[in-house]
């Protein structure tokens, strides 16, 4: 039994309204546009895990969603509210290609140190809102939201000036990653080794937060602030590594992207991965396990888009507003408009 | 304007509780309602102010039953209650909170709008210290309940609820509480005073009803009742006997030892404590006793000085201060500062050792350990996977006790053990606090409650301003003499050699 960092309602129940309102505000959405909302949800289905294709599809999206959401997910054992692997993941994709870019070792270290070099830029670039909040109580929500805009144009003007591959003819974007540093693809699917060091982080992370002392001193410092005193341990310290971890883990996201799926650096890299992973990090309590369901559910939506584009001739973006109806529905299905919380007797 | 409550009751699914109550509540009359925490005294009434409906029973209002519905329903007749905590929104002024409690609250709260001249008139006549402009964030929390009350009379109300107004409050903010009740009655309003002292009786009720177990055992006139009665009504039993400590003549070497500190509110503090010895601490809210304790116990920094215990150095300005299993403390509002209320009560009970646990925590170990915790403490329920957060007041206060009592601890710092909680609950908290004093550990007790400090401790350390004014040997004091060193008012009083003395002292 492990104390709910923003529990749930029963967790059966609370699925069940959440799917029942999301099919409802999903099919009023296709009827809207015109079409069947079997036929949609079918197609979706198909378009996500119908095939080998398509389930390598879900997987590449999923991916840095997860990652993501698990950067979100850290500090907010510690009742930060981060909104900022968005940005801790360009940075993530700079750094890492930067060490690409400068790179004179060794070709078998490069994938390590690439690796590497993403996970540090997206913890340095976590450090700034950690240290501002450690050291002079700045909103980390406030601070790491606006870091997002900087980080976005900071690849911005790299790709369009001092790293623009001159042999690109006008497409802003840097040179290609060398086959040494790109992370393998799974079996002949786009998904690649990514996912599984996400997974295998996301287990660590499970065992970390919920079966060991620190994650219990999480809980705690989150639950009440006050406690530092009769525990001795203090929350500055905790604040800067919970975000420096997570800052790692988005940094890794970004960098995964770079150098496997886009295969260089360019502008508009996460592809929102960012702010979903965000959203499925809250929306499954932050709870690891959740977390990495949900992450698999938005991935397949997301990578549906494409086959329904072609198949139902619906526009491709309908998978967005998709997403924000499952969102809704989540959020909606856990409201507390029931008095369910105990109230002290007096 | 007169109530007459006849058979009532009230379930919370399986739980009674009201059953069958009768009460008369007179016009013009101060009615003390006393009971232990949970004897249903406050559901009681909220069944009067219709936040809650009575399953069975009659409401008569000057002899016209009614169905009071909801509070805007009792408010309509004329009935009006004050509750222990504050309603008021603290980021607006006094005027503006009075404003948004009117029937028809005028579209705009400008600095010059007539219809709130009238509220200031209400503030100046009841709560003659307060200005209407004041942010009710800047009130001290007797300040806060006269403007409560004031809510309550500006709607013209003809019979006033108050749910232990005097908890919290000083002397000197109970006196002028008290001053104001008699002046309500004397308007011939009908008053209701949920309390669990017998000082309130004693200074302003004209009738008394005890409750017990949901039942009203009785109701009388002040004069025909007296104090032992009337506990005996309340707990059902003789009252629970507390130990007076005894005195002893030997001195013991010092164990907690306060030199020179300062930090926060607190200024200059010099105090020793030695072992069984109970030194209690007086002073009137903000002077500086909360920043004492807390200076102890390593909640705040300390700016100067240092704090030894057992002859080694525990606090020093800019050293970490850490959590030591030789030192109990036991905080002012325990929710807020002490526990972790959305944690189970296995996990509360750890917190001063958590360091210590095992990297993999073992969960069922922890509640294996606590369970004996709370059935030595008498916590309920002793459930060690029940969030600490649902427990009522007097259980928290005990879960707190069981972790920082326990383990023998050289020296305790409690600070406030025993507001809003019950005789029993008090007596039992009292007990374990005084228990340690007689095994030999050093007792630094804070409390608001003068007449219990003049009982139990063996010495008292009289604050005001931040400074220790007074150290008095309990015996040879009064009640009256603390409250005046208390304000500050040695000086006036004594003439100038007790000013020099006094100079000397600080």
């Amino acid at each position: 039994m492990s104390p709910a960092a923003v529990a749930a309602p029963g967790p059966f129940v609370h699925t069940l309204r959440a799917l029942l309102l999301f099919g409802a505000m999903a099919s009023g959405f296709f009827l809207l546009i015109g079409h069947h909302p079997g036929a949609i949800f079918i197609e979706i289905a198909n378009a996500s895990a119908g095939s080998g294709y398509a389930i390598g599809e879900t997987l590449l999206r999923a991916t840095p969603i997860l990652l993501c959401a698990l950067a979100t997910l850290v500090p907010a054992r510690l009742g930060l509210i981060s909104v900022g692997a968005e940005g801790q993941l360009y940075l993530g994709a700079i750094c890492g290609t930067g060490v690409m870019l400068a790179w004179t070792g060794p070709q078998g270290l490069l994938l390590p140190s690439v690796l590497l070099g993403g996970m540090v830029g997206g913890s340095m670039w976590a450090m700034v809102p950690a240290l501002l909040r450690t050291a002079a109580g700045v909103n980390e929500t406030i601070s790491t939201l606006m870091l997002n805009y900087v980080a976005a144009l900071a690849v911005t003007w790299l790709v369009y000036g001092p790293w623009k591959n001159p042999q690109s003819q006008g497409w802003p974007a840097t040179v290609e990653f060398p086959g040494a540093a790109r992370l393998a693809n799974l079996a002949d699917s786009r998904a690649h080794a990514g996912l599984l060091l996400a997974l295998g982080l996301a287990a660590l992370l499970y065992f970390l937060l919920d079966r060991t002392r620190w994650g219990l001193e999480l809980d705690v410092l989150r639950s009440n602030p006050r406690l530092e005193h009769v525990t001795g341990r203090r929350i500055a310290p905790q604040v800067l590594l919970t975000m420096g971890i997570g800052g790692m883990l988005a940094g890794l996201a970004g960098i995964a992207e770079a150098s496997a799926v886009q295969g260089r650096l360019q502008s508009d890299l996460s592809q929102g991965a960012g702010l979903s992973g965000f959203l499925v990090a809250w929306l499954a309590g932050n709870r690891v396990g959740r977390t990495v369901w949900m992450s698999l559910l938005i991935g397949g939506l997301l990578a549906s888009g494409d086959g329904l584009q072609m198949n139902a001739r619906v526009p491709s973006s309908v998978t967005l507003v998709v997403q924000g109806l499952l969102f809704v529905a989540v959020l909606g299905a856990g409201a507390r408009w029931l008095p369910d919380r105990r109230k002290p007797r007096d | 304007m007169t109530l007459q409550l006849s058979g009532i009751c009230k379930r919370f699914g399986d739980v009674a509780a009201v059953t069958d109550a009768d009460l008369e509540i007179r016009k013009g009359q101060v009615l003390a309602l006393l009971g232990e925490n949970g004897a249903g005294k406050s559901t009681l009434m909220k069944l009067l102010y219709g936040i809650h409906q009575p399953d069975s029973g009659v409401i008569e209002v000057d002899g016209q039953p009614l169905k009071i519905s909801s509070p805007r329903v009792a408010m309509h007749c004329g009935i009006g209650m004050v509750f222990q905590q504050s309603s008021l929104i603290p980021a607006l002024t006094v005027r503006e909170n009075l404003a948004l409690a009117l029937d028809q609250p005028p579209w705009w709260v400008g600095r010059r709008a007539r219809a709130l001249r009238t509220l200031d008139e209400h503030v100046h006549r009841l709560a003659p210290g307060v200005a209407a402009e004041a942010t009710v964030a800047s009130l001290s929390i007797g300040q806060l309940q006269l403007i409560e009350l004031v809510k309550v009379r500006m709607r013209n109300a003809r019979c006033v609820i108050l749910d232990e107004p005097s908890a919290v409050l000083t002397p000197t903010e109970a006196q002028r509480l008290w001053s104001l009740i008699r002046e309500l009655a004397a308007d011939g309003v009908a008053v209701v005073l949920i309390t669990h002292k017998l000082a309130d009786v004693r200074a302003c009720a004209d009738a008394v009803a005890v409750m017990r177990a949901g039942r009203v055992v009785a109701q009388i006139q002040v004069a025909e009742a007296d104090d032992n009665s009337i506990i005996g009504w309340m707990v059902g039993h003789a009252p629970p006997a507390v130990d007076a400590p005894q005195y002893r003549e030997a001195t013991l070497p010092v164990r907690l030892w306060i030199k020179g500190m300062s930090a926060g509110a607190a200024r200059n503090i010099d105090l020793q404590v030695s072992g069984g010895e109970i030194v209690g601490v007086a002073g009137i809210s903000g002077g500086g006793q909360t920043a004492l304790a807390e200076a102890i116990a390593g909640a705040r920094p300390i700016d100067d000085g240092e704090i030894i215990l057992d002859g080694e150095l525990l606090r020093a300005p800019r050293r970490a201060a850490q959590p030591s299993p030789q030192l109990g403390y036991i905080p002012a509002e325990p929710l807020r500062n002490a526990v972790a209320p959305t944690l189970p009560l296995a996990v509360n009970l750890a917190l001063k050792d958590l360091r210590g646990l095992p990297f993999i925590v073992d969960r069922a170990a922890l509640a294996l350990r606590a369970q004996p915790l709370l059935e030595r403490f008498a916590v309920r329920p002793a459930d060690p996977s029940a969030a600490a957060g649902t427990l009522s007041g007097g259980n928290l206060q005990k879960l707190v006790a069981a972790r920082e009592l326990s383990q023998q601890p050289a020296a305790v710092v409690a600070c406030y053990p025993t507001m809003g909680l019950d005789i029993t609950a008090t007596a039992q908290v009292y007990e374990t606090l005084f228990g340690l004093a007689r095994a030999g550990a050093a007792v630094l007790w804070i409390s608001e409650d003068l007449d219990d400090l003049l009982r139990y401790a063996h010495r008292i350390a009289v604050m005001a301003e931040g400074r220790v004014v007074r150290v008095v040997d309990a015996r040879l004091s009064t009640a009256f003499d603390l409250g005046r060193w208390m304000t500050g008012q040695t000086q006036e009083e004594t003439g100038a050699a007790a000013t020099r003395q006094h100079e000397v002292h600080t």
